[in-house]
């Protein structure tokens, strides 16, 4: 079969995105555009609680600030999400870090919203609901 | 955008009631927040009241009704939220809920909506309150 032949259907579930941010604004702003572009997204404020979510529900892709307080902060939960049994894209943001530290995606603070709905769309292969 | 909405009325072409729910256990926010979507609702999250007064604060950001747990970490409780939300934002309603048994006079005093709503409660609950509220701006 050639491959100008194939049809690829859109796939009918939104992915689930887990947005773990503790600058509470931002995370609901940044929430806010990624609900209005059709994705089903989860929110955590904190490591523990994006640990927790990780462990109790499937999401297709994690953005994720590494600033997080605590203990293991952001890198903890991205190592707990590359070794997850089914396979989360990750996309890193952080003021104080940069990309060369880390082996995945990644926004410098402070970013645009654009700039993170464009990366996501892009990781997940996504396509942008059609303006009204 | 204004911080404090005014539309509270049920019109059918009026945009969804925004609603902000303030809960530490992230599957109990992630539950009841998911449930009010799918019956049409915005909603925001907040983690504590802190998170809370910093979502109504942000200029971005209009919230018509605050869904608030009693009892949550750090220096404010639901109570104390309420009571922000009472003397800065009056134009937003709060329906508070709690896992343990408090005085229904202290939140009587605070809600439009009722006494507290005791948890583990319905989302349909949650949702009738809600309606209460939009019926009684109207």
């Amino acid at each position: 079969m050639s491959a100008a032949s194939v049809t690829v259907f859109p796939r009918r579930t939104p992915p689930t995105i887990l947005v773990v941010e503790h600058d509470a604004r931002l995370r609901c702003l940044v929430s806010d555009e990624l609900r209005f572009k059709g994705y089903k997204v989860l929110e955590a404020g904190s490591a523990g609680e994006a640990l927790t979510v990780l462990g109790a529900v499937g999401i297709d892709l994690l953005f994720l600030d590494l600033d997080l307080p605590g203990e293991g902060g952001g890198l903890e939960v991205a190592r707990q999400a590359r070794s997850s049994a089914s396979p989360i894209r990750v996309i890193l943001s952080s003021r104080t870090r940069t990309g060369e530290e880390v082996p995945d995606p990644f926004l410098l603070k402070p970013y645009h919203i654009p700039e993170v709905v464009d990366a996501i769309a892009r990781s997940l292969n996504w396509p942008e609901l059609p303006e009204a | 955008m204004s911080t404090t909405s005014t539309h509270l009325s049920a019109k059918a072409d009026a945009p969804p009631l925004t609603i902000l729910v303030v809960e530490d256990e992230v599957l109990i926010r992630f539950v009841i927040a998911d449930y009010l979507r799918e019956c049409g609702y915005r909603v925001h999250e907040a983690v504590n009241a802190e998170e809370a007064i910093a979502i109504l604060e942000s200029p971005e950001v209009a919230v018509d009704i605050v869904f608030s747990d009693v009892e949550m970490p750090g220096s404010m409780d639901g109570f104390a939220l309420a009571r922000w939300v009472r003397a800065h934002k009056s134009g937003i309603q709060v329906i508070l809920t709690s896992g343990v048994e408090r005085s229904a006079d202290i939140a009587a005093t605070l809600c439009e909506a009722g006494p507290l709503l005791k948890k583990p409660y319905p989302s349909q609950d949650v949702v009738d309150r809600i309606r209460q509220l939009a019926a009684k701006a109207r």
